[in-house]
C-alpha cells in the first residue's frame, strides 16, 4: 500500500540520489559542492518525513555549513573551478562504475531478501524523541558521546597543526619568521 | 516488509553506490571527499530507517546517526588539513600525482 | 488563516524595517520612500551578466527570501499566533538561517563578477565567526526553558526575562544576529563604498527587489527571534500580547539598525579573531552560569 509517507520518502530519496549524481556530472566546482548540499538537504527532508524531526533539522543545519566550506576549498584547490574548460578530472572510470553498480545491487539485494521482522507503525512524537535522545546522550551513551567530542577536538587541533604555514627560525635574531 | 523501509534502504544503497563511484573515479582530493560524504550519507539513511521502522523506542538508534555526523565532520577537518598541507608542499591535490608512497 | 495573517504581518514588518533603515541612514522619516524605491526597482531593467551561472543567479534572491520566511514560521507573536509550533523550533530557526549563507554564496558566485564573488566568500568567513555565537546562546536559553518549543521558551520567561537572567547571552546573540543579517558594522558582504554593493553588485531591477525584500524579512525575523529568546516574547503588563510583540520587535529592529551606525566596520578576519578568542569562551561561560542558575534557582 502506498502511503503519503512512502510518497514523501520516495520523492526526497529520488531528489537526494539525483543531486548526488549531479555532484560528479557537473564541471563547475561550486555547483558540485552545492549539489552535494542539496542532496544532503533532501536527506534531511527525508528524515523529517520519517518522523525523525530532531535529526532532520540537525542534518539540514549541519550540512549547509559543511558544504559551503567544501565549496571554497573546491575553488581553492581545483585547476578549473568555474568548469568553463570542461576538463576531465576522472580516472579508472570503468572500474569505479562497476564497483558503484555492484555495491548498489548488493545493498539492494540485502534490503530486499532479508527478513526485517515486524515493522513498527508508530514512532514516539517529536518532543518525546528529543527528550529520549537527550537522556540517552547524557546517560547510557555518555561515554561514546564524550569520546566523539574529544575526537573532534583532536581532529581540529591536528588539522590546524598540519595546515598552518611552516615557520622558519631565523638563526641570527632567534625569532620566528613566516616563510611567505 | 513495508514499502517505506524498502524505499529508504534503496535510497541508501543508491547513495552508497554513487559515493563509491565518486570516491574511486575522481582524481582530486576534495572530490574524493565528496564521494566519502555520500557514502556516509547512505549509511545515515539506513540508520534512520532502521530506527524508525524496526526500533522506534530505542533512542540509541538516533545516537548512531549523530556519531555518523561526527565522523563526517572529522573527515572534513582532517581531509582539508591534509589538502592544505599537500597543496602548500606540492602545489596541487591531484591524486594522480601523489605517488610519493608508491614502492 | 494564521499563515496568511502572519505573512501579512511579516510584509508590514518588512516595510517598517525599510522605513526605519531609511530613517537611520538619511535622518528623515519618510513613510512612502520604500514604496517608491520598490516601484523604481520593479520598473528598471533586470540585467543578466554575460557568462553567468543562471541557476545560481536566479535562485539566490529567492532562496534568501525563503530561508528568512522559513525561520519566521516557528516564531510566535502571541501564544496562538504561530504557523507551526515545531518540537525542535529553536533548532529550526538556526537551520533555516544557515541557508542565508548558501543564498549569498550563490549570489556571489552566480553573476561571474569579481566584486560579487569577494562579497560572497567574505560572508562565508563571517559565518564561521558568528555561527557558534548563534547556537551557543540559544543552547543556554533552551536549558532554562527545558524545551526546544519556541512558545515554551517564551512561557519560561514569565517571572524574569532572559535579558536579565543571561545578559551575556543576549549581547552575544544580538551581535551575532547583526552579523547574520550583514548589517553595519558587519556589512562587508555588501560593502557599498568598497565593493560597489558586493553580492548585490550585479543584481538589478526585479531580482534586486527580491534580494532586498529577503534581507528586510531576515532583519525582522531576527529581531523577532531576539524578542522570543530574550525579551519575554508577547509578555508584558496592561497591553494585549500582540501589541507587546509588535512594540518589542520594532524596538529591537531600531536598535539593530542604529547600533552599527556608530561603529567602524569590522573586517571578517578581525571578526573571526574576536569571535573565536573572546566570543566563544564567553558563550561557554554563559552556558556554565545558566546551568548553575538553573540548578540553584527553583
Amino acid at each position: 500500500m502506498i502511503t503519503a509517507q512512502a510518497l514523501y520518502i520516495g520523492f526526497f530519496g529520488l531528489a537526494a540520489v539525483w543531486f548526488g549524481i549531479v555532484v560528479f556530472r557537473t564541471f563547475s566546482m561550486v555547483r558540485s559542492a552545492l549539489a552535494l548540499l542539496f542532496s544532503q538537504t533532501a536527506l534531511g527532508a527525508m528524515f523529517l518525513s520519517m518522523q525523525a524531526e530532531f535529526l532532520g533539522v540537525l542534518q539540514i543545519m549541519m550540512m549547509a555549513t559543511e558544504m559551503s566550506i567544501m565549496a571554497i576549498f573546491m575553488v581553492m584547490f581545483m585547476m578549473d573551478p568555474g568548469g568553463l574548460g570542461k576538463m576531465d578530472m576522472t580516472h579508472q572510470k570503468r572500474l569505479s562504475l562497476v564497483a558503484g553498480i555492484v555495491s548498489f545491487v548488493a545493498a539492494v539485494a540485502v534490503a530486499v531478501f532479508v527478513d526485517w521482522g515486524p515493522i513498527a507503525s508508530v514512532a514516539p512524537d517529536a518532543a518525546q524523541q528529543t527528550v529520549d535522545l537527550g537522556l540517552e546522550l547524557l546517560g547510557r551513551s555518555m561515554l561514546i558521546f564524550e569520546t566523539a567530542g574529544i575526537t573532534i577536538l583532536t581532529a581540529m587541533i591536528a588539522a590546524t597543526a598540519v595546515a598552518i604555514p611552516p615557520v622558519k627560525r631565523n638563526p641570527s635574531k632567534g625569532t620566528a619568521n613566516h616563510e611567505h | 516488509m513495508s514499502i517505506e523501509l524498502l524505499l529508504a534502504l534503496i535510497t541508501g544503497a543508491a547513495l552508497f553506490g554513487v559515493g563509491i563511484y565518486g570516491a574511486l573515479s575522481q582524481t582530486n582530493l576534495v572530490m574524493i571527499m565528496m564521494g566519502i560524504e555520500l557514502i556516509l550519507a547512505g549509511a545515515m539513511v539506513n540508520l534512520v530507517a532502521f530506527w524508525r521502522y524496526l526500533h522506534p523506542d530505542t533512542p540509541a538508534g538516533q545516537m548512531f546517526v549523530l556519531i555518523v555526523m561526527t565522523v563526517m565532520a572529522i573527515e572534513m577537518t582532517v581531509g582539508f588539513g591534509v589538502a592544505i598541507a599537500r597543496f602548500r608542499a606540492k602545489g596541487s591535490v591531484e591524486m594522480e600525482e601523489a605517488t610519493d608512497l608508491k614502492g | 488563516m494564521t499563515t496568511a495573517l502572519l505573512l501579512l504581518l511579516l510584509a508590514v514588518g518588512a516595510y517598517l524595517v525599510a522605513v526605519i533603515e531609511d530613517w537611520t541612514t538619511s535622518g528623515r522619516f519618510r513613510l512612502a520612500a520604500p514604496a517608491f524605491a520598490a516601484l523604481a526597482l520593479l520598473g528598471r531593467e533586470s540585467i543578466v551578466p554575460r557568462k553567468s551561472d543562471r541557476v545560481f543567479f536566479e535562485t539566490a534572491p529567492v532562496l534568501l527570501l525563503i530561508s528568512a520566511l522559513l525561520a519566521a514560521t516557528v516564531i510566535p507573536l502571541t501564544a496562538n499566533l504561530i504557523i507551526t509550533d515545531l518540537a525542535t523550533g529553536a533548532l529550526f530557526i538556526n537551520a533555516a538561517l544557515v541557508y542565508v549563507l548558501v543564498a549569498l554564496l550563490m549570489a556571489g558566485w552566480g553573476p561571474n563578477g569579481a566584486y560579487a564573488m569577494i562579497g560572497g566568500w567574505r560572508f562565508l568567513g563571517q559565518l564561521i565567526a558568528y555561527a557558534m555565537l548563534i547556537v551557543m546562546p540559544i543552547t543556554a536559553v533552551v536549558m532554562r526553558a527545558e524545551s526546544l518549543l519556541t512558545t515554551q521558551i517564551v512561557v519560561s520567561q514569565a517571572g524574569l526575562w532572559n535579558i536579565v537572567y543571561q545578559p551575556l547571552g543576549f549581547i552575544l546573540f544580538f551581535v551575532a544576529s547583526m552579523a547574520l543579517a550583514f548589517l553595519p558594522p558587519f556589512d562587508l558582504t555588501t560593502a557599498k563604498g568598497e565593493l560597489a554593493g558586493g553580492v548585490e553588485a550585479e543584481y538589478s531591477g526585479a531580482r534586486l527587489a527580491v534580494f532586498r525584500l529577503g534581507r528586510l524579512v531576515l532583519i525582522i525575523t531576527l529581531a523577532a527571534a531576539i524578542v522570543v529568546f530574550y525579551l519575554g516574547g508577547w509578555q508584558g503588563p496592561w497591553l494585549p500580547p500582540w501589541a507587546w510583540s509588535a512594540i518589542k520587535i520594532l524596538a529591537v529592529t531600531t536598535m539593530m539598525l542604529l547600533a552599527g551606525r556608530y561603529m567602524p566596520r569590522i573586517r571578517e578576519t578581525d571578526l573571526l579573531g574576536w569571535c573565536w578568542m573572546l566570543g566563544i569562551p564567553l558563550a561557554l561561560l554563559n552556558i556554565l552560569l545558566v546551568g548553575l542558575l538553573v540548578l540553584v534557582l527553583p
